[in-house]
């Protein structure tokens, strides 16, 4: 090859490279960035009084005579409107005005949405689910609420050729003339009066409850069930984990039995995770018995399945790789073979370990599939220490899912489910920034 | 190796402690329909008794089956009888189980809300899911291919759609099936040709449901059996709970007025007037 055919290809092997990080990179962009901008609305937004008054009930916080006061101050405002409209009621019954049989429809639409927005009213008798019991507790969704009160959604199906289009017909159209005309533009001049809007930084979401079914507080249940399910994974996976992999790297005997064994963990490490979740099914719950049900254990034990391989692939190229003078060395001032291994090996191979373990703590905090049927309920309360051997707990994995395809108001919790997103990213990405910061370490210090 | 001979003390330590401690515990699984309704109920007994934990799982009504003949929970969530077989199963494995219907349901026709058609009959119905209608055409809509959507066959949805409206006959081949009620709106919602069935508790502003042969579900058309597909939705124990139970009282919780007015509430039809 001549020389400069060498160097142009040389350039474009450089240059495709150089493409594919940064198309990498974008691609990490576009998939990430929305998660993390939408995903930290759930920590930092504008909350409402509502939210306020939700969090004083439900959470003991905040000043009880200062919401109080704000409470005083955004019904004085509202009062205007619903005692427009109650006059107005009257009007239409007592049939003051033209048409009044049209009226006590409209009225009913425009109270519903009210009610959406701002909550029922104190005289009213307080509703049995805290999700019926506050207004808008964001100010993001108080102005989606708020266009519904202006607008409403109607559906054009004049042209019979093709599906019907979406049209927003003001509301105040249909009260032309009438009293009601004039709390339209002043709940426009005054959203801000009759909703109180302050930045809040919800850091609670973290450690919170959840409120009847994650319409308000926060993720705690759901974190701290990760974290149970990932330590276990970890109690069962690190020992067992370790110990194969200095069997197979110091004394296995290379033959078809190890060969075996070798393909077997192969294998493993290449079996879909729904397989796992099924097999912890039949064999730790209904099998094993090592719960009644579901539970933490089980789960732990299924998802120990699902990181061994990584485990041992890392223990093992990590201690094949420590150098063999260091081995000799220790045998022949004659110290055992055990202890060569643990005071010798072990050490100088720990980098390489830690990685495998941190790295598989990300995967077990981030499967679902394994802990459907071992592990994951929907609903249920924080557990202590000890439940954990029998009760099945909430996980961020699973509870994502169930949140976006089975909750039952989908569109009005889309900042739970964007947080919780998050916050699974987020523990993934810090466990595998902790394993490259605890490598570069270690290897550090083994350097001196 | 203290290290991992930690690790694995803590563990053993940890595996016998399991004997000793046994909170009070409820476990639910089943009908993602009964959901809504076992996770609120959930929710507020907890608020009133802090040392239970309750928790739910939707899984579907063949699963909640399951899960109680083979002793893996307390109460099967089911939006459907037990069938006969499921009875056989768990009396061979000395299960006994006892019905407890919390609340009623309709089944709702739903489609896009951008789509003119507002009302079907049953016979309608079961020629789409056959195969026999297959543009909207028509059923007085637009000339567009209907897309059809169903539970899956673990559910109890599925099944009494099928015994109500299909009468045991076979739903075609191309219609797409989806694991739990939301799903089934979730599809409805991002489909403009879509056609779905969900439980009454599920129906919201992003969807349409239908009239079906000139009803439409609500509490009263459900509750007085005008609108053809309705159904109980149970909750079944192992035998009738011990009186005095966390067991007892969460079971028959829907018979308290704060237990119907929850009914209500999330948008199914409580059994009493209360």
């Amino acid at each position: 090859m001549k020389a400069h055919t060498r160097k142009i290809l040389d350039k474009s092997f450089t240059g495709m490279g150089f493409m594919s990080v940064i198309l990498l990179t974008l691609s990490l962009v576009i998939v990430l960035g929305p998660i993390f901008v939408r995903g930290i609305q759930a920590f930092l937004f504008f909350d409402t009084v509502e939210y306020r008054r939700m969090q004083l009930d439900l959470f003991d916080r905040g000043d009880p005579e200062e919401v109080k006061a704000e409470l005083d101050e955004v019904w004085a405002e509202r009062r205007f409107i619903y005692d427009t409209i109650a006059a107005f009621e009257e009007q239409v019954e007592n049939e003051e005005i033209e048409n009044s049989w049209e009226y006590p429809e409209k009225i009913d639409s425009l109270n519903d949405s009210l009610k959406a927005l701002f909550g029922p009213r104190p005289d009213e008798p307080e509703p049995v689910l805290p999700r019926d019991r506050y207004g808008e507790t964001r100010w993001d969704r108080a102005q989606q609420t708020f266009k519904l009160v202006m607008y409403k959604e109607q559906w054009d199906y004049s042209d019979p050729s093709a599906m019907g289009s979406k049209v927003l017909v003001p509301r105040i159209d249909s009260f032309r003339g009438t009293t009601v005309e004039q709390i339209f533009p002043y709940m426009e001049e005054n959203l801000e009066k009759l909703m109180l809007p302050e930045f809040t930084f919800y850091w609670q979401f973290l450690t919170d409850k959840s409120h009847d079914i994650h319409f308000f507080g926060g993720i705690g249940a759901e974190v701290l069930g990760t974290f149970y399910l990932v330590i276990g994974t970890m109690l069962f996976a690190i020992p067992i984990g370790v110990i194969a992999a200095i069997y197979l790297a110091e004394f296995a005997k290379e033959g078809k039995i190890v060969s075996l064994l070798r393909t077997a963990i192969s294998t493993l490490a290449g079996v879909p995770s729904i397989v796992f979740g099924l097999f912890g099914l039949a064999f730790f719950i209904n099998t094993m018995e090592v719960s009644q049900s579901k539970s933490v254990l089980a789960g732990s034990l299924t998802l120990t399945l699902l990181v061994l391989p990584t485990i041992i692939r890392a223990a093992e190229e990590a201690i094949l790789a420590v150098p063999k003078a260091y081995k000799e060395a220790s045998l022949s001032l004659g110290a055992s073979k055990l202890y060569t291994i643990l005071k010798v090996i072990l050490p100088a191979a720990m980098p390489g370990i830690l990685t495998g373990i941190v790295i598989s703590m990300g995967r077990a905090a981030g499967e679902t599939a394994p802990i459907i049927f071992t592990a994951a309920v929907s609903v249920g309360q924080p557990l202590g220490l000890f439940e954990t051997l029998n009760q099945p707990t909430m996980a961020l994995p699973w509870n994502i899912y169930n949140l976006v395809t089975e909750h039952e108001a989908v569109d009005q919790i889309r900042h739970v489910q964007f947080g919780m997103v998050f916050t699974l990213v987020l523990l993934v990405v810090v466990l595998n920034f902790a394993a490259i910061v605890l490598r570069a370490r270690i290897s550090k210090k083994l350097r001196g | 190796m203290r290290f991992f001979l930690t690790c694995v003390l803590t563990a053993l330590t940890l595996m016998s402690m399991s004997v000793v401690m046994a909170a009070d515990k409820i476990v639910l699984d089943g009908s993602t329909t009964v959901g809504p309704i076992a996770k609120a109920f959930a929710e507020a007994y907890m608020k009133e008794n802090p040392d239970v934990n309750i928790s739910v799982s939707e899984s579907g009504s063949g699963n909640g089956a399951k899960s109680l003949i083979n002793g893996a929970c307390h109460i099967a969530d089911m939006s459907r009888f037990m069938k006969d077989k499921e009875f056989a199963a768990a009396v061979e494995k000395g299960i006994m189980p006892v019905a407890h219907c919390v609340a009623l349901d309709g089944i709702a026709m739903i489609v896009h809300p951008s789509n003119p058609v507002k009302a079907i009959t049953m016979a309608q119905i079961k020629d789409i899911y056959t195969g026999k209608i297959t543009n909207w055409k028509d059923l007085g809509g637009p000339d567009v291919k209907i897309v059809m959507i169903s539970r899956d066959t673990n559910s109890g949805t599925y099944e009494t759609f099928e015994g109500l409206v299909m009468k045991k006959e076979k739903i075609v081949e191309g219609c797409e099936y989806v694991g739990s009620n939301g799903a089934v709106r979730g599809r409805v919602q991002s489909t403009p040709a879509g056609i779905g069935y969900v439980g009454i508790g599920f129906l919201d502003k992003s969807v349409k449901a239908l009239t079906v042969g000139g009803v439409y579900p609500t509490k009263k058309s459900i509750s007085s059996g005008k609108y053809p597909i309705a159904r109980p939705l149970f909750m079944f124990t192992n035998g009738y709970p011990k009186m005095g139970t966390h067991l007892f009282t969460f079971v028959n919780y829907y018979l308290s007025p704060k237990g119907q007015e929850i009914v209500e509430a999330i948008g199914f039809v409580p059994i009493t007037e209360y």
